[in-house]
């Protein structure tokens, strides 16, 4: 099958939205299907979003391919007579973070308004398609609740899995990802003031806001934690990762509110590692149950610290916990496979 | 310096366009400080009344996060951006050139003189803000100027794989690479074999364009008894192997019917200090080769080429002298990739 993937981009911005465009690009091509993908560029700024998402829908490729895979918004606005969307998340700005800081218009009739055309706009184009998957349940759920459109979750799995290895469980918690306010790496620099044994914690990645790397910086500095915190302020290559994870004790992920698992919760249960993870943390807790592959604090850095030392502890229930996240896996139907087959169908 | 580079992209369509933007991208980020990234957007150049959203469809993109951008086609091109430098591949000829000579498509359609004039009008304020335009050929660049009214600089765009073509030894056969066909006249080269007496041997290597053309070089050596000293070895080669053969090659020869540009055969014999050895009507190959400096010119037939053969075959110096200031014309034309990026990433 000819296919074509269309997913935004911000230029020179590396993460898991790049990921699951070309793991994806890579398996079709794997089981056979010829593939080109395209990444378009888009920036949530209000003034010109209309506008882009125009720039979106007037893209043609409608007679270049037997099917488009249309994966980040506002891809799914594009036309093919069989589209199928994985849908990675809404402009959430607009959707779910309406009452919060994130909200970009005012909330007064234009601003409501602006919000009701979006939607509106999202709910035709999505219906367009023939299958709908999403990357979580939370979506799914977000996907009925502002736009009545039913989805499926689709699991994304990492590529190349069998890479990943266990070295035991040393001291390090880590944590790769990018650095950004809503991954909340400042929430665990804040609670390693308060671990009351030798464990450590290890933020590795890039980040897109300088402000939130110097004010992680300067705590690490202002309390003296230089000692107990490792931190790599630069990308992560597939090999490092690999590196960073064999030996560690656990890895933390506790995003505010985020729409699925996240890749390195993923990759800590290859690795098998537990999570720690914090109860408002969204998608992560579809895989992350308390006491079982992982552990679920408050967003709390006393508590944060409290499951730190204890995973640090009871090295025994960390292994058991780590391999129970390994099996997880398989009970959500985390593979390939599975994607190929629902996206080519 | 965040970079990125502006193409078109037909789904599926690989061709020459495409291999250039990869280079250009694998070489600015070969660059210290820069990272680039390309940047491509589907494009339908039919229906015509398409070409409308189209242009809409560029100039409603918005880029963040990039320091620069470099355009290569319409109308990819026409994206907005504070910094942008246009290296011309060339514009959107059904628009102009095509049009005018009534060999567009747009001509077809009833409203084909509006749909030309919106191109013209979108490019005209894209050229109007960018900081610099380069065009890769003087066609382009004369198009430019007479339709736009636009000057350019020519940056032509070097070869994509320059680093095989490092030289060598100069053993004894000359090496015509490039198609076979009848535009390319290789059978002069072999009738000129017959004719000369040097004990220098002649491989030509490469796709066969016309079958017919072909079949008859086989028979014009088997006839001449010359498959002792002429090597024909048709169709694609590695391009490991086509560089062996420039590299180890005392020269190259290269005979098009009035070529419209320098022709990367050339450059690639220049790039490996090789003379090349042409005609006095081979077009844009002339820009390169000047007799008795970077090569030899003789005139289209057998017997003038023979002579420049015997002559440069028992000349070993000769050809050295050619193949250096050939490699010295190459570099003062700019054409590497060093130069074409800090061109680019000037201003």
């Amino acid at each position: 099958m000819k296919i074509v993937i269309a997913s935004s981009f911000v230029p020179f911005v590396n993460g898991g939205g790049r990921f699951i465009v070309e793991w994806l690009e890579h398996k079709l091509r794997e089981y056979g299907h010829r593939v080109e993908r395209f990444y378009l560029p888009f920036v949530d700024r209000p003034e010109d979003l209309f506008d882009q998402i125009l720039a979106f829908r007037l893209i043609d490729v409608s007679s270049a391919c037997d099917r488009l895979i249309a994966i980040r918004p506002p891809a799914h606005v594009l036309e093919h007579p069989a589209k199928v969307l994985w849908f990675i998340h809404h402009i959430r700005s607009l959707y779910d973070l309406w009452d919060s800081s994130y909200r970009f218009v005012p909330d007064d009739a234009s601003g409501r308004a602006f919000r009701a055309a979006m939607m509106d706009l999202d709910t035709r184009t999505i219906r367009e398609a023939r299958h709908v998957f999403t990357n979580s349940q939370v979506v799914a759920n977000r996907l009925m609740r502002f736009n009545n459109i039913s989805a499926k979750p689709l699991y994304p799995p990492i590529l190349d899995p069998g890479r990943f290895r266990n070295d035991g469980y040393g001291d390090e918690i880590v944590v790769i990802c990018r650095i950004e306010l809503h991954k909340r790496q400042l929430l665990l620099v804040e609670a390693m003031r308060h671990v009351k044994t030798a464990v450590k914690l290890r933020l590795c990645g890039t980040s897109m806001s300088p402000a939130y790397v110097e004010l992680i910086k300067a705590m690490i500095a202002k309390h003296g934690l230089a000692g107990k915190i490792i931190y790599e302020d630069r990308w992560i290559s597939e090999e490092e990762k690999v590196e960073r994870l064999a030996p560690a004790l656990a890895i933390a992920y506790l995003p505010e509110d985020e729409d699925s698992y996240g890749y390195c919760s993923l990759e800590a249960a290859h690795a098998r590692k537990p999570v720690l993870t914090a109860s408002d943390a969204g998608g992560v807790l579809e895989l992350v149950t308390n006491e079982v592959n992982g552990l679920v604090a408050p967003a709390d850095p006393r508590a944060l610290a409290d499951a730190m030392d204890r995973l640090f502890l009871d090295r025994g229930h960390t292994a058991r916990m780590g391999d129970a996240n390994n099996r997880r896996l398989s009970e959500l139907g985390i593979d390939w496979e599975t994607v190929i087959e629902s996206l080519t169908s | 310096m965040r970079v990125l580079v502006l193409n078109n992209a037909a789904p599926f369509i690989r061709g020459g366009a495409e291999e250039l933007a990869d280079r250009l991208v694998a070489g600015l980020n070969a660059t210290s400080g820069v990272e680039a990234e390309l940047l491509r957007i589907p494009f339908r150049s039919e229906p015509a009344d398409g070409i409308v959203e189209q242009i809409l469809l560029s100039q409603s993109l918005r880029l963040y996060n990039v320091d620069r951008v470099i355009g290569l086609k319409f109308p990819t091109y026409l994206i907005p951006h504070p910094t942008k430098i246009l290296w011309l591949l060339h514009q959107f000829r059904q628009a102009y050139d095509l049009y005018e000579s009534r060999l567009s498509y747009l001509c077809n359609c009833e409203s084909g003189e509006r749909i030309a004039q919106l191109v013209h009008s979108a490019d005209r304020e894209c050229f109007l803000q960018s900081k610099a335009i380069y065009t890769n050929s003087p066609v382009t660049q004369a198009r430019l100027q007479k339709y736009n009214g636009f000057g350019s600089d020519v940056l032509y765009p070097p070869l994509l794989d320059g680093e095989r073509f490092v030289g060598g030894e100069y053993r004894r056969y000359f090496f015509a690479g490039g198609r076979v066909g009848p535009g390319k006249r290789q059978h002069l080269l072999v009738d000129a074999m017959r004719l000369a007496r040097c004990s220098v041997k002649l491989i030509i290597a490469g796709p066969v364009d016309d079958e017919q053309y072909g079949r008859q070089l086989e028979r014009l050596v088997a006839q001449n008894d010359l498959s002792g000293r002429v090597e024909l070895r048709f169709g694609f080669h590695p391009r490991d192997e086509i560089a062996d053969l420039v590299n180890g090659a005392l020269a190259c020869v290269y005979l098009p019917i009035d070529e419209d540009s320098m022709g990367y055969v050339t450059m690639e014999a220049f790039s490996a200090a090789k003379g090349v050895i042409t005609s006095c009507d081979s077009g844009g190959v002339l820009e390169l080769v000047h007799d008795g400096q970077t090569g030899f010119v003789s005139n289209p037939d057998a017997h003038s080429l023979a002579k420049i053969l015997d002559q440069l075959g028992g000349d070993l110096p000769t050809a050295r002298k050619l193949g250096r200031n050939a490699k010295a014309l190459l570099e003062s034309k700019g054409l590497s990739w060093d130069h074409t990026i800090a061109t680019l990433l000037d201003n």
